[in-house]
């Protein structure tokens, strides 16, 4: 089978996969969210309200598509098929098994990073074409939000390309299987490294406590406020499909991926990630959104600094540790 | 650092909630079990001779601190069933939007015409449904359980206070004059439908 067709069949199985999972995601946030807050949650629609999500969509989808009289029609409309892509894009070069991986680029690291990155023109994409101050400023905020933690997501990255010395996805999953999950070993840029990814990946994909674009008590809904049917359905569904992607590639890069005993790969693989998925979920509905600036120093002052010294000791356990690098 | 803390509460206040039983329940098909002393609407009884008992005294529309209760007297006329002069209320409205549901008004109901009903009424989507009229009020009689409380029974509860010795003032009328003019809760059986 040629690269073009495995990365076609692929893509195709793994996006279907990641689509049905952000499905049951959603009922599942919302089980989970009910019974933090001693309530039930969805019961009505299927057994324990299973089919909830369907009913969602088949809802949102029935609603009118409504294009503001004053918006800019075309990047209107490209802002969420945008979204969309660019978050399911990123999941092309997740490994989620030894096999199972639409395409193993060697600088996938760069690739996930970059589409991650990218998400945030398709937010000021949407805030700017809806001609609506509360999308426009809650585009703004987007952007700021997210070129900033642009920094320490990538500086906790570097932890474990630098550890395997290897940019590919599947070669640091490798190298993890040799040796040791870097979750684990060397714990002191591993562990933390892991926690400063996850708190950029929620900060990256506008997760509470960091959705201050969405800030729905001050933005209405922030850049989503003029959407409505189908392109909602986008931009919601890209929210999700990101948090999953993020999911998968912090498993990746400091959870040994698919390594596990006893089970295949892909069991591991899925559970890590469903593990890291929830764990979102738990943050999301645990804690309260952060102010503006207090993102900021979070992000400049802490954050980032810790980045840096967790890089730089990467980099010295890399060339110094007992057995030398990998 | 404490922000730090405080986070770690948070997420451990949460697991501990999904960890416990909900709280809540699926409302139309399960309804919780009401208090005794619940109530929610209100209904207009009829009296021995299955006349309207409302005398239009207008008692409760003076006493209603939200000025929500509307009485108009048809004035004195004679009465089919016994023959004797007495006074009518010829329209009564009760507007449900702005009532606190102090049942001041039955309180002060010397005919133990008004009374509250256990069961709430329907949400609606205008306003002017939330007025109940004569014929509204009259139906709730015949459909809805009474609550427990009406105009004699809670002003005999009042009139129990010795007010006449001062030394008595001292201990707790109140109390002593409940459980002999607590009448059985008619709602005993209510609860789950």
């Amino acid at each position: 089978m040629n690269a073009l067709a495995h990365g076609a069949s692929y893509g195709a199985l793994i996006i279907l996969t990641l689509l049905t999972t952000v499905a049951m995601g959603v009922w599942f946030e919302r089980k989970f969210a009910g019974r933090m807050q001693s309530r039930l949650g969805p019961t009505m629609v299927g057994p324990v309200g299973l089919l909830q999500s369907v009913a969602d969509v088949v809802k949102l989808l029935n609603k009118e598509d409504i294009i503001p009289r004053d918006a800019d029609r075309g990047l209107f409309t490209l802002a969420p098929v945008l979204a969309a892509l660019l978050s399911l894009g990123a999941a092309a070069v997740v490994p989620f098994s030894s096999t199972v991986v639409a395409a193993d680029l060697d600088i996938g690291v760069i690739w996930v990073v970059a589409l991650g990155g990218l998400t945030v023109i398709a937010t000021f994409a949407a805030g700017w074409s809806s001609n609506n101050k509360f999308a426009l400023l809650g585009a703004m905020r987007g952007i700021a939000q997210s070129v900033s933690y642009g920094v320490p997501l990538v500086l906790s990255v570097l932890v474990p390309v630098i550890l395997a010395g290897t940019m590919s996805l599947s070669g640091i999953v490798a190298w993890q299987t040799r040796h040791h999950w870097f979750a684990l070993w060397p714990v002191i840029p591993g562990l933390p490294a892991l926690g400063l990814f996850f708190l950029a990946m929620l900060a990256e994909s506008n997760r509470i406590p960091f959705d201050i674009p969405e800030a729905e008590s001050e933005l209405v809904a922030g850049v989503t406020t003029e959407y409505t049917g189908a392109k909602f359905v986008l931009f919601y569904m890209a929210e999700y499909v990101h948090t999953l992607v993020g999911s998968a590639v912090a498993s990746v890069l400091f959870l040994g991926g698919w390594d596990g005993p006893i089970a295949p790969g892909l069991h591991w693989m899925v559970a890590k990630t469903l593990a890291l998925f929830v764990a979102v979920y738990w943050v999301r509905w645990s804690l309260l959104r952060y102010r503006s600036d207090q993102l900021m120093a979070l992000c400049w002052r802490r954050l980032t600094p810790l980045g840096v010294g967790l890089v730089l000791l990467a980099s010295a356990w890399a060339l110094f540790a007992p057995g030398g690098p990998a | 650092m404490k922000t730090l803390i405080d986070a770690i509460k948070s997420l451990k206040t949460t697991v501990s909630n999904v960890l416990r039983p909900v709280a809540t329940v699926e409302f139309p098909a399960v309804i919780r079990v009401r208090a005794p002393r619940y109530r929610a609407s209100f209904a207009l009884t009829n009296d021995e001779h299955g006349e309207l008992s409302c005398v239009a005294c207008q008692a409760c529309e003076k006493i209603c601190p939200s000025g929500v209760i509307k009485v108009k007297s048809g004035g004195k006329r004679e009465s089919p069933a016994t023959g004797k002069k007495r006074q009518y209320s010829d329209e009564f409205t009760l507007d449900l939007a702005a009532c606190i549901q102090c049942e001041l008004c039955v309180q002060v109901c010397n005919s133990d015409a008004i009374i509250m009903v256990r069961e709430p009424e329907q949400p609606v989507y205008r306003r002017e449904d939330l007025v109940l009229d004569l014929d509204r009020l009259r139906a709730n009689a015949r459909e809805r359980t009474a609550a427990w409380g009406t105009g004699s029974v809670l002003q005999a509860m009042q009139e129990s206070k010795p007010r006449a010795e001062p030394k008595a003032k001292e201990e707790k009328p109140r109390v002593e004059a409940k459980p002999a003019e607590e009448p059985k809760a008619p709602a005993a059986a209510e609860g789950v439908t």
